[in-house]
């Protein structure tokens, strides 16, 4: 049974993952089966929409092409709150608030997005793992996007 | 401008007058102004599409440089504009981004409008008898609207030509496509961007831009060849580019697509598209259509819209598919149109003070490959409504 407080630690290692661009660590924390998703809500369509939907897989092949690509320089910070945990018999849910921030080459930090991690962990012999991703985008006007998730 | 770039100045006297754009084409607020009433206030635009306001009294509102409209399906089934603004005290009427309503109540003193737009409800009318105001004085201003292949246009000049003469032929080849009854749109985003709205629009216009992406150098300049790629201007300053197709295995992570998931009309590898004078673009993928349109909100910032179009009440399998197809090139974590905006945004920096003293809109390629033809095609017709000459404006 995970404490409360390596479940904290888990969540935050992911996001200064992603925050430290270290995609190999990011997808080490995750299991094979791993599914992430971003979404976000249209009042303009009244529909749900799915922004980005990806296996590990799937997810391994884009974030290795990131750097090839002309992404927006400077850096994101992700800022968490864990809200909820909800034990399983195996898996823990976990719904957290976040903020991520964007910060540009000049030291300008400006709010990208604000929303909710849906997430699903498990612990296994090996480690605990990200079973599955959910990040729900309140902010839907994201200035240039990004190619990394969020 | 308050030095001399002689660099610049002497490789632009070699250019021709149709190939480079000045730079303050893109930042002047009096050039801005004219675009606004000679363009943006003159001719057709695009809003929506119809799958918007599907049934009977759906509305969207939509701000439009600094317009606040409503779009709206009557009970007539017929679909009408209107400034979202009461006709009482100025206020702005409705404020959701959709809904349904056969009648439209201003918050502030409760007067209400019809879905034709008349007023119907004046609460204690009898107030206005001494000054003769009466509700058939108080409807809404109607802007012209009118319906292409399901997409909604208006234009805020009462006497533009008909839609059908202004668009003609250019959205020929996604008849098919378009009037197959079929399609709904299952993606909507958008973003400001820091730059002029034509450095957006351009991104659509300049087919050289594809090396910037390396999924397009992947699945097109090295997929095919580029003299099968084909240009067509168009009157009215459109223009339709086709003849290539994708390869999307290609490219780590995108996988070929299925045949059987292509839009009607389509087939899986199809990539074409259409630019409409002055800000909107359709881009078909096979299995995912786009629209874009650009909007200015002043002369350095700018709105940009993304529609995405697929199969309207698809299997939810199916419709996953589809958005991720969609999403890959062209939602808000895609690989591309991140890059087209970043690609705007900088060249807004390089003009905003002038560093920048114009641009090359030079590549001849006989219509094929990356020829720079639809970028003086579009230029030409802006001089036109502008009256603005590009070089010495």
């Amino acid at each position: 049974m995970l404490e409360y407080e390596e479940i904290v630690n888990f969540i935050q290692k992911s996001c200064w993952m992603l925050d430290e661009e270290d995609f190999d660590g990011f997808l080490s924390l995750c299991s094979k089966d791993f599914q992430y998703k971003i979404t976000a809500f249209s009042p303009e369509l009244n529909k749900e929409m799915i922004w980005m939907d990806e296996d590990y897989e799937g997810l391994k092949n884009l974030l290795g092409m990131v750097p090839e690509h002309l992404t927006r320089l400077g850096k994101f910070t992700r800022h968490v709150t864990i809200g909820q945990t909800l034990r399983g018999n195996e898996e823990i849910i976990i719904k957290s608030s976040f903020i991520a921030v964007h910060t540009d080459l000049n030291g300008k930090s400006n709010i990208f997005g604000v929303g909710r991690y849906n997430d699903k962990i498990i612990s296994r012999d090996k480690g605990v793992f990200l079973l599955s991703r959910e990040a729900h985008l309140e902010t839907r006007d994201l200035g240039i996007g990004s190619h990394v998730p969020i | 401008m308050n030095y001399e770039n002689t660099i610049a100045s002497k490789r632009k006297s070699s250019l021709p007058d149709t190939h480079f754009v000045n730079g303050s084409v893109y930042t002047n607020k009096a050039i801005f102004q004219k675009e606004k009433e000679k363009i943006f206030f003159h001719t057709w635009h695009f809003i929506c599409h119809e799958s918007e306001v599907l049934r009977k009294y759906d509305f969207r509102t939509i701000s439009f440089l600094g317009q606040p409209l409503i779009i709206i399906r009557g009970g007539d089934n017929k679909i009408r504009s209107f400034l979202n603004v009461c006709s009482h005290r100025g206020a702005k009427i409705i404020h959701a981004p959709s809904g349904n309503s056969k009648k439209l109540t201003c918050f502030y003193h409760l007067w209400s409008y019809n879905d034709r737009g008349d007023c119907i409800s004046i609460p204690r009318e009898n107030g206005y008898d001494n000054s003769n105001l009466k509700k058939n004085l108080c409807g809404l201003t109607e802007l012209k609207t009118d319906v292409f292949m399901g997409m909604v246009f208006i234009s805020f000049n009462e006497k533009i030509m008909p839609l059908n003469d202004f668009i003609g032929d250019s959205l020929s080849s996604f008849k098919n496509t378009l009037c197959s009854g079929k399609l709904e749109v299952f993606h909507y985003s958008k973003s400001t961007i820091k730059s002029n709205w034509k450095a957006w629009q351009e991104t659509n216009l300049d087919l050289y831009h594809e090396w910037m992406h390396v999924l397009l150098r992947r699945t097109q300049i090295n997929a095919g060849s580029m003299k099968d790629r084909k240009v067509q201007i168009m009157p009215n300053g459109h223009a339709v580019v086709g003849g290539l197709k994708a390869k999307y295995g290609s490219y780590k992570g995108i996988n070929d697509r299925k045949t059987t998931k292509a839009l009607p009309g389509l087939s899986s590898e199809d990539f074409f598209f259409v630019d409409l004078f002055p800000n909107f673009a359709i881009l078909a993928r096979g299995t995912a259509i786009r629209i874009d349109v650009v909007t200015p909100i002043d002369e350095n910032t700018s709105l940009v819209e993304w529609r995405g179009l697929g199969i309207k009440d698809e299997d939810p399998k199916d419709r996953r598919l589809r958005w991720k197809h969609h999403n890959q090139y062209w939602g808000p974590f895609g690989r591309n149109v991140p890059e087209d905006a970043f690609a705007a945004e900088a060249c807004g920096e390089g003009f905003i003070n002038s560093a920048s003293r114009y641009q090359i809109i030079a590549r001849e390629e006989n219509g094929t490959g990356q020829d720079d033809g639809m970028l003086r095609a579009w230029y030409k017709e802006w001089s036109k409504l502008t009256n603005v000459n590009i070089n010495k404006p």
